[in-house]
């Protein structure tokens, strides 16, 4: 051992290091607060001004009308979409984890970590060359002579569906592979049949899970603008495709902070959304140990 | 335990959980066991159409063409496509540079709180769940604002200069510095997952005592114990950044999804192309990436 | 609250190519404790989730008081079981756990809180109830297990290693805490083990399962003084081989020349299985036997003795020690009485006597 570093092993175990650790940290929070933090209080700040003075002009316009409608509308499909997601793919986790094929278990969970990635630009072509007015199966089934047509509400939900199932596969199937085979059998052996095995231990123990992925789907899809934006346009309303109409400029002049506004109102939504998820996480992480 | 609990060639026989409902008559195991798997037939069947046919159909949509049944021009003339190379280029260098910023920033704080402030714990982790909060488009808005000021506000002053330097055409360093915070969450729980599972503080007194220095202890010793969780965080980060369109568009930058989006109002064929592309280049990188992690367990 | 008698007919259960068990008969006395020992793979765990219905054999019959339930549901069964860990439901408070069967037959709420009140008190652990699984030790754990099996007052316990996650010392208590419920209760007990300690300290009897089939089913005693088969010698405490050769019905041991007891072998070198106790050891100046190793055990030691190219273990009393001390020479015989041996395997000799010293020590 070399004379440095005897001296530097010799010192007290941690004084020096913990005097300095902190340091390590100091780039990261920095450039959170500076990147991150920074817009934040902009969009905070530029919310309440208008024609440079202070005003509640914005936050009031962006909960009205045209605004309103496509925060509702937001709403409105994220939870369609979470609800949906999340049972079916409560469902398709569970006919995976229960199947005696492994090599289906594979190629099922290797498939939702790729698909609940393909979101976007890339997708919304993919489901446009498919059920789109020109669409593949839209010509071989002739569905556009029965009035079919992608680009509305439920062909969003349809196409959001797309990465919001596999996202809860992922999410529900470590869970489900920690439901103990005691659980069922202490149950059964305990006079229950399935169903009241579910009620009482199987259902109750997935919640934290289910709800925390309900949560996940539901920021998934309120936050989804590039699938939007090339599926729709404007047609459907939804906050984010006014939030983007807003910054390229499509509003009245003057009004261009309800742009923030409106972000302020989404952050405020999700944020909501999350609160309920994280101590729900430790929960059935205590659960599932 | 004895050998022929459930873990041995008897879990295959009793499928350890089912939703199917003892009815009143209690069905043999044989008929509950069918009925089973009935189910599970059909829901693994409508998955995969659901999940199988627009892939199909986009390659359909693709290789269509007015004179033949077939044709693979449309892949053909993506490379011939004006822009292709430059915004992939581009999408590729943004990712790696938001990979090497993103791990320079986390690793050390946390291994510095793992092993000296496990207090701040808490702390580092809703700091970098935050942004999951934070839709994209709300954050670009933000970004948006700040990079107007600029010239309003700081024209005298250094900030200006920066401010300008960041929104460099060719390399676009602002796109860099939001997308380290989009990364920042997924990063993290990669992250954390690994330094988890290793012992860090056993590792690190053990090669403290045997008279490693630190960086030495951090690229011998840390890394190549962290392999398959900095892999997996970079392949998110990678795929976030070559999928992310919402602000480079509302920034005005021909990122690789911006220029798909760009290029599908004249040559819709080229762009479904691209998109099947780069779902086939996404699954290759993430089983590269799990057999990497896979290989490294078995090693370990 | 007795004890019902349980009938295992002809069970066989095939998995996928190997036989769990094949053709096990045995029939478990009302209120009786009995241990199934044997090795990992034996059956012994596939032949308790028959008796639990968890588990269907391909042929035989199950019986009850002498009522055939081989094809009545698991959930239908009067069986409580216990199982070898983690088996408490996570989300429920202990009360609750206890409380479940009766919740599931809808027995009214206060009614079922004062049952598991009643049976909290019986494990010794009253204030417990509102309580998680995850904020109990591993023992606790498997007290509130038992408690919960016992809550529908079944006629017949099964308990699945129930003890095998547990220190030592929680082991050994919980272990009498088990026995003494049970003959308080009288409830017939079936208790799956492959320690054989486990099992002849607390069962009535004990049944030897090897490769799906009963070997031996016995009280303790008989089982650890004359086991019916080598397997059965070898399983059950520390057994010697020390080849011998048979000559009719008697067998030549160390010099001495012993009866067999049981079955004889066709070949004439066997190997004669002996328990260390039957090993006599005296210092001896001329004897070719010599101490290696001395491990005192309060009343006993063990010494490992090297005789010629075999080692012999044998216990003697404690205070013998000094006199025995590793590097003394001795002479070594064995108490006059029945042997059994098995046909000698060539390799075995060395490496079963090692392999069993820290595996199968009885004190």
């Amino acid at each position: 051992m070399s004379a440095p570093s005897e001296v530097r092993t010799a010192a007290p175990r941690g004084g020096r290091t913990r005097s300095k650790s902190w340091l390590a940290t100091v780039p990261l929070l920095a450039f959170v607060v500076l990147i991150f933090g920074v817009p934040l209080v902009i969009i905070l700040g530029g919310t309440f001004k208008r024609e440079g003075a202070f005003s509640a002009a914005n936050i009031t316009e962006s909960v009205q009308g045209a605004y309103l409608t496509a925060m509702i509308g937001s709403v409105k499909l994220s939870a369609l979409v979470a609800v949906v997601g999340a049972l079916l793919g409560t469902f398709l986790a569970q006919a995976v984890v229960t199947s005696r094929f492994r090599m289906l278990r594979e190629a099922v969970l290797t498939a939702s970590g790729v698909l609940s990635n393909f979101g976007g630009i890339p997708l919304a072509f993919a489901w446009i060359a498919t059920l789109g007015n020109s669409g593949v199966i839209t010509s071989a089934l002739g569905l556009d002579s029965v009035g079919w047509s992608l680009y509305n509400f439920w062909g969003l939900a349809l196409v959001y569906l797309y990465f919001s199932v596999p996202l809860m596969v992922v999410v529900v199937v470590p869970a489900l592979d920690g439901l103990r085979p005691q659980w069922r059998e202490a149950a059964q052996n305990n006079g229950a049949n399935t169903w009241q095995y579910w009620r009482h231990v199987g259902i109750p123990v997935l919640t934290p899970t289910l709800l925390g992925g309900v949560v996940l789907l539901f920021g998934g899809a309120f936050a989804a603008y590039a699938t939007a934006a090339a599926m729709v346009g404007g047609t459907v309303p939804l906050v984010t495709l006014q939030i983007a109409n807003a910054l390229s400029g499509n509003v009245l002049i003057g009004h261009e902070n309800v742009a923030l506004a409106l972000s302020l109102d989404m952050i405020i939504v999700a944020g909501l959304v999350m609160a309920v998820y994280l101590p729900l996480q430790r929960r059935s992480a205590r659960w599932l140990r | 335990m004895a050998a022929l609990t459930p873990e041995g060639p008897m879990a295959p026989l009793t499928p350890p959980a089912m939703t199917v409902a003892d009815g009143p008559t209690a069905p043999t195991g044989q008929g509950r066991r069918r009925r089973i798997r009935v189910w599970r037939g059909v829901i693994l069947a409508i998955a995969a159409v659901y999940f199988l046919v627009p892939l199909l159909a986009s390659f359909m949509f693709t290789v269509k063409a007015p004179e033949q049944d077939f044709s693979l021009d449309a892949y053909g003339q993506i490379f011939t496509t004006e822009g292709f190379g430059q915004s992939l280029l581009l999408s590729i260098g943004l990712g790696v540079a938001t990979i090497v910023v993103v791990l320079l920033l986390t690793l050390p704080a946390m291994l510095a709180v793992r092993l000296s402030m496990p207090k701040l714990k808490p702390v580092l982790e809703v700091v970098c769940t935050l942004p999951l909060v934070v839709p994209p488009i709300t954050f670009v808005a933000g970004i948006n604002t700040v990079l107007q000021f600029g010239p309003d506000y700081l024209a005298s002053t250094p900030f200006y200069q920066t401010i300008f330097a960041i929104q460099d055409e060719n390399f676009p360093v602002v796109l860099v510095l939001a997308y380290v915070i989009l990364a920042l969450p997924f990063v993290y729980r990669a992250l954390d997952a690994g330094l988890g599972a290793i012992d860090v503080r056993t590792l690190v007194e053990a090669a403290r005592n045997l008279g490693a220095s630190w960086p030495h202890l951090i690229f011998r010793v840390i890394v190549p114990n962290l392999r398959s969780s900095l892999a997996s965080a970079s392949f998110l980060t990678l795929a976030l950044v070559l999928g992310e369109f919402t602000i480079a568009s509302l920034l005005h930058f021909q990122t690789f999804p911006v220029w798909i989006y760009t290029i599908s109002g004249s040559q819709a064929q080229v762009s479904v192309a691209v998109s099947v592309f780069s779902l086939l280049i996404t699954w290759l990188l993430l089983l590269a990436l799990s057999s990497a992690g896979a290989r490294q367990r078995s090693g370990s | 609250m007795n004890g019902a008698k349980v009938e295992l007919r002809g069970l066989r259960r095939n998995f996928a190519g190997t036989l769990a068990l094949d053709g096990l008969d045995l029939t478990i006395e009302p209120g009786e404790l009995i241990a199934f020992l044997g090795p990992s793979g034996c059956g012994k765990t596939t032949a308790l989730r028959c008796v639990a219905g968890f588990e269907q054999p391909d042929e035989g019959a199950v019986l009850v008081d002498d009522k055939d339930i081989t094809r009545v549901p698991a959930n239908k069964r009067d069986a409580g079981m216990v199982f070898q860990s983690y088996s408490l439901f996570p989300n429920l408070s202990i009360k609750d756990n206890v409380a479940f069967g009766l919740r599931v037959r809808k027995v009214a709420a206060a009614k079922r809180h004062a049952r598991a009140q009643e049976l909290l008190e019986l494990i010794g652990l009253p204030h417990i109830g509102e309580r998680f699984p995850h904020q109990l030790s591993g023992g606790q754990q498997q007290r509130v297990a038992l408690a919960r099996a016992l809550a529908l007052e079944p006629r017949v316990l099964l308990l699945d290693e129930p003890l095998s996650a547990l220190d030592a010392k929680v082991r050994i208590s919980l272990r009498d805490e088990i026995r003494r419920l049970q003959l308080s209760l009288g409830i017939t007990t079936i208790f799956v083990t492959h320690d054989q300690e486990e099992a002849l300290s607390m069962a009535d009897r004990v049944a030897v399962l090897r490769a799906g089939r009963l070997e031996q089913v016995a009280d303790p005693a008989t089982l650890y003084d004359r086991p019916a088969t080598p397997f059965v010698a070898e399983f059950v405490g520390t057994m010697n081989r020390i080849p011998g050769r048979v000559s009719g019905d008697k067998v030549t041991v160390l010099g001495q020349l012993l009866p067999v007891d049981g079955e004889v072998p066709a070949t004439p070198d066997v190997e004669v299985l002996v328990r260390p106790e039957a090993v006599q050891v005296t210092p001896d100046a001329e004897a070719i036997g010599m101490v290696l190793v001395s491990s005192f055990r309060g009343s006993t030691a063990r010494l490992r003795i090297q005789l010629g190219d075999t080692e012999v273990l044998a216990d003697v009393p404690g205070h013998d020690t000094t006199r025995l001390a590793p590097g003394t020479r001795v002479r070594v015989s064995l108490v006059e009485r029945p042997v059994l041996v098995s046909a000698a395997a060539p390799q075995a000799q060395s490496a079963t006597v090692e392999g069993l010293v820290p595996q199968h020590d009885v004190v």
